[in-house]
């Protein structure tokens, strides 16, 4: 295989792993790379082989800049679904990725779930709430069939109110601690 | 005397802490890099190699570099060489000045702090060694 062909065909490799970036950026990034194979084969006299092996496996550079761009999006989305992938993204690449991931699921499902208990409030009076009986918290959101006394329920339509301000507080800090872990990721990514 | 070892017999928790501190570091070095004038990526490479510890892996420099550009610290021209291809050099932009003149004293008062920290446990090593 001749030197031309083998700068080719990674280059090749590269722009087709580079699928989610413009087709302006795709382009650029090939002939950046295409230059630095060049100048380095030629600063240093290694071999195109040595070269590439240098700059790690097409796919997986590519991998850094789409990482690059989707963390770069979803640190100024506020929607969750951008937020999760690339907090699923970030859980593929170890252990502080998956905590991140966990509580990002954790913490929609309790804003989200405590939101939706609030909406759900006037409807079904009698089945949602915070249920004590004595001083023991027995359950609390929405439930069929509602807890029996003695338990009884203690905040009325208050807990409307508390509900939709708990949800959306917790909703806002999950979404602001995914974006700030994102942020502190991408600075820890970089391959030594 | 034996020095005893705080951390578990796993033999490569220093080396991932070292690399994980190294990793930290990397965007200030590049930004540090092109503080004197514009370079291209292998340029920047080989003065962080030159200049500092820090032997990156060669494909990791242009996805941060294409990371600061979109975060507004640098910007990028296209320059044709005598090497008979183009070749695109990075500068600072009064962002990245900024930002990294801020990384700077962070890390400078970080690292003197430490270094007060470290500098009995130092003059300890010296004195069993």
């Amino acid at each position: 295989m001749t030197t031309e062909t083998q700068i080719d065909n990674y280059l090749t490799a590269l722009r087709l792993h580079l699928g989610p970036l413009t087709i302006a950026e795709r382009e650029e990034i090939v002939l950046e790379i295409g230059a630095h194979i060049r100048d380095s084969a030629e600063q240093t006299g290694a071999s195109i082989e040595t070269v590439l092996a240098r700059l790690g496996p097409a796919e997986e550079l590519a991998a850094q800049y789409r990482d690059g761009l989707l963390i770069r999006q979803a640190s100024r989305s506020l929607s969750p679904l951008v937020l999760l992938r690339a907090t699923l993204r970030l859980a593929t690449k170890g252990l502080s990725g998956i905590v991140v991931f966990f509580l990002a699921i954790f913490g929609y499902l309790m804003g989200g779930g405590l939101v939706l208990t609030g909406l759900i409030k006037p409807i079904f009076p009698a089945n949602t709430g915070v249920w004590f009986n004595d001083d023991q918290l027995v359950s609390s959101g929405t439930l069929f069939p509602a807890p029996a006394p003695p338990a009884h329920e203690i905040l009325g339509m208050w807990y409307i109110p508390i509900a939709l301000m708990l949800g959306s507080l917790t909703l806002l800090l999950t979404t602001f601690l995914i974006r700030r872990s994102l942020r502190i990721s991408q600075q820890l990514q970089s391959k030594l | 005397m034996a020095i005893q070892r705080a951390l578990p017999a796993d033999g490569d928790q220093p080396d991932r802490w070292e690399a994980q501190l190294r990793k930290g570091a990397v965007e200030m070095a590049a930004l540090a890099s092109l503080w004197q004038g514009r370079l291209y990526g292998l340029e920047i490479i080989r003065f962080l190699e030159s200049q500092s510890q820090l032997a990156l892996a060669e494909g990791t420099i242009y996805p941060i570099l294409n990371r600061l550009k979109a975060e507004g610290m640098l910007t990028s021209e296209w320059v044709e060489a005598e090497a008979g291809h183009p070749r695109k050099y990075y500068s600072l932009t009064d962002a990245g000045r900024q930002r990294l003149r801020q990384m700077a004293e962070a890390w400078t008062s970080f690292s003197r702090g430490l270094s007060h920290l470290l500098e009995s446990v130092l003059q300890q090593q010296e004195k069993i060694q």
